[in-house]
């Protein structure tokens, strides 16, 4: 009984805290370092605050994109390991790009794009990762 | 030595402007002809569109990398700066300016780049949102072509915050017009440096896939036609979306291949457009353009 107790005790303390720790979410910082953390050459574009409450499943941007320049996304969030997954799709909506790929979460996303439009960049989350984080929007010819 | 000049000139002009705070009565009154007065529209609505048009750098990075040189004389010249004493000339001639600025910036012309800045500014002080523009620091990262990248980065996340700025305060209609003034200096840009070298294909491409801007930039004005000057901005931009009308961009999606290098998702793009755009097109364009620009900056 009492380890029953303790378990759900332990359950009810995680979530809670997980969902504090959302509350809290503060992308700010997570925004300049992912600033910071464009690699050299390209031009900061755009930043992104990924700030997904409890029950905010996914976050979404447009941006038109152009044919034949390079951008690049570089992504924080405050997990140790990296929960959040961005993908980009076309504005028929089929997926263009992720940064995940297999098992594999990837920082940053490089996409020398080949067809202008409207994409739809899409922040989602790894189950039971902080829905926190940051992204800047990089280009060069 | 010039260097000297312009950072003192620079100087005297933060140390006229170092005492100003932003004031909301004073903001709300600089809002004479651009003021909002019919429906109110979703704020989340116009954020999303003002954010997914595409900066200006791009184009200006477009022309460098094209080979162009650099020409002042398709910029506004920054003393025209004194002409503007409305908000909605003020906040087009922002754009206009901010497009000159990210033009001489990433041509590294520092020095012209201090001349807009200062006009940047006092359009900005005219508006109230003069706070967003920390010369001293602008002004020391300018003389110095080392610091173009953190002179960029810092400029261009100013215009975004300004656009933030205006969209929490329910001015959107401001920062629409930021938008179009930098979009349109774009556009003329581009059009001349076409006009010098017809043979450039790249360019061409680039004025005819502009129509997707247009029709997202239509459809900001269209929210605030109630406006008389936005209404009469949106009746010289329906010339130009006519001048558009006859281009055809064919979009076809092919799935994209992926892989993890070095802890970066590299994509290869296999969707492609195509873009259908005569030399009369061009002219078109070109001329419609130039007309709606040279109103702007009257």
């Amino acid at each position: 009984m009492k380890s029953l107790l303790r378990y759900f005790l332990s359950i009810a303390i995680l979530t809670i805290s997980v969902q504090v720790a959302n509350a809290q979410c503060n992308p700010d910082e997570l925004v300049n370092s992912s600033v910071t953390g464009l690699p050299g050459g390209y031009n900061f574009l755009k930043s992104y605050k990924i700030d997904g409450e409890p029950d905010l499943e996914k976050i979404e941007f447009s941006y038109v994109l152009t044919r034949g320049t390079s951008y690049i996304l570089t992504l924080r969030d405050r997990n140790k390991d990296l929960g959040t997954v961005v993908t980009l799709f076309d504005s028929q909506r089929n997926k263009v790009a992720t940064n995940k790929i297999g098992s594999q979460l990837a920082s940053a996303l490089s996409f020398p794009c080949n067809a202008t439009g409207i994409y739809y960049i899409q922040y989602t989350f790894d189950p039971g990762y902080m829905r926190c984080g940051g992204a800047a929007l990089g280009f060069k010819r | 030595m010039k260097n000297i000049f312009y950072s003192l000139a620079l100087l005297s002009c933060v140390a006229c402007s170092s005492g100003h705070k932003p004031d909301e009565l004073a903001f709300e009154q600089s809002l004479d002809s651009a003021n909002s007065s019919g429906p109110i529209v979703d704020p989340e609505l116009i954020g999303g569109i003002l954010g997914q048009i595409p900066s200006p750098l791009e184009i200006s990075a477009l022309l460098k990398a094209s080979g162009t040189r650099y020409d002042r004389r398709f910029l506004n010249a920054p003393r025209n700066h004194e002409k503007y004493n409305t908000s909605y000339k003020q906040a087009l001639n922002l754009g206009v300016y901010g497009t000159d600025l990210g033009y001489t910036n990433i041509y590294e012309q520092n020095l012209d780049g201090i001349k807009y800045l200062s006009s940047i500014k006092l359009l900005a002080e005219d508006l109230n949102i003069g706070q967003f523009f920390d010369l001293e620091t602008i002004g020391r990262l300018a003389v110095n072509s080392n610091n173009l990248d953190s002179l960029l980065l810092l400029t261009t996340q100013n215009f975004n915050s300004i656009n933030n700025y205006l969209q929490t305060q329910n001015r959107a209609n401001l920062s629409v017009l930021l938008l179009i003034g930098g979009w349109i200096e774009a556009m003329d840009i581009t059009c001349q440096v076409a006009s010098l070298d017809e043979s450039n294909k790249q360019l061409h491409e680039t004025i005819g896939s502009q129509k997707i801007i247009l029709e997202q930039i239509m459809l900001l004005l269209s929210f605030y036609e109630h406006d008389a000057s936005i209404s009469a901005l949106m009746a010289d931009f329906r010339e130009l979306e006519s001048a558009y009308e006859s281009i055809d961009i064919t979009y076809t999606y092919q799935a994209s291949t992926m892989e993890i290098v070095d802890g970066i998702a590299v994509i290869k793009d296999n969707s492609t457009t195509t873009i259908n755009i005569t030399e009369r097109d061009i002219a078109a364009i070109r001329n419609h353009t130039n007309i709606i620009r040279n109103k702007i900056i009257s």
